[in-house]
């Protein structure tokens, strides 16, 4: 079996607080009432895209391609982050 | 110089007031078919369309060798939740970066994680918009007397893409840039 190369704790840290810091100003800068107006399907795959930053996992919840829910997000006013 | 660009990318850059200029800061940018598969929005399909019709972008050929490389990259890939989920075409422009010793450019959170600990790509170069725009400063494209002009850039492109950089990112971009200024 393969082993799989593991990133160092240090590293998982950094990264841990770089995803509490980006899903932060995705909260704060969201349009929720935009978000609240949105059909269930919609919803839900905003507020994954808020809590994670994954654009994949948002998209297929929404049945949407990348480039479809991004547009969403926009509106959204949510902001991608890097 | 080399580029490969993604879909996370592409999808944002087409949408900025200055797009136009990428085309001269790379010499060559390479895409994968499934890359351009993923890119569904008109505003992307034209740019990415005019960059091909200009001999600027043009499709990797992906060989065996390229795709046991891929098996092996994704086999190496931490299932740890902290590395954001990477789809296959993310991965292929990587492994085509480093084939090409080219630049990526990519916004995908997972794909520079990759790259700050797997030994093997280590070495990849790997551009956000906000390191494209510093080195289109040096590159003359884009002129700028003080940090502050620069950060007009930035928020143009924040405001057409609804993109944000870390505030320590920016931070260390700038400083780079005052280095540079003062030279």
């Amino acid at each position: 079996m393969v082993k799989k190369i593991k990133p160092p704790r240090e590293l998982l840290e950094k990264w841990k607080k770089e995803d509490e810091e980006a899903r932060r100003i995705r909260r704060e800068n969201a349009d929720w009432n935009f978000i609240d107006r949105q059909p269930p399907k919609i919803r839900l795959a905003l507020l994954v895209y808020i809590e994670t930053g994954d654009i994949y996992k948002a998209a297929k919840i929404a049945g949407m391609t990348i480039g479809e829910f991004n547009e969403i997000r926009i509106r959204a006013k949510i902001p991608s982050i890097t | 110089m080399l580029g490969v660009l993604d879909a996370c990318f592409i999808i944002d850059w087409s949408r900025y007031r200055r797009r136009k200029l990428l085309s001269k800061l790379f010499d060559i940018m390479y895409i994968h078919e499934e890359v351009l598969a993923q890119i569904r929005s008109t505003i992307a399909i034209e740019y990415v369309t005019e960059l091909m019709m200009r001999g600027i972008l043009r499709l990797y050929a992906w060989s065996d060798a390229d795709e046991t490389e891929f098996i092996r990259l994704r086999d190496d890939v931490s299932s740890d939740p902290r590395i954001p989920a990477v789809e296959r075409p993310d991965i292929l422009c990587l492994i085509i970066a480093k084939a090409l010793n080219a630049i990526l450019l990519s916004e995908n959170v997972g794909i520079h994680r990759i790259v700050e600990y797997n030994p093997r790509y280590r070495n990849v170069s790997i551009w956000t918009a906000l390191e494209v725009l510093e080195n289109m400063v040096y590159k003359g494209l884009i002129t700028i007397r003080d940090e502050e002009e620069f950060l007009d850039y930035i928020r143009e492109y924040e405001e057409d893409t609804a993109h944000k950089f870390r505030r320590r990112r920016i931070e260390e971009c700038i400083e780079r840039l005052r280095e540079w200024l003062r030279k």
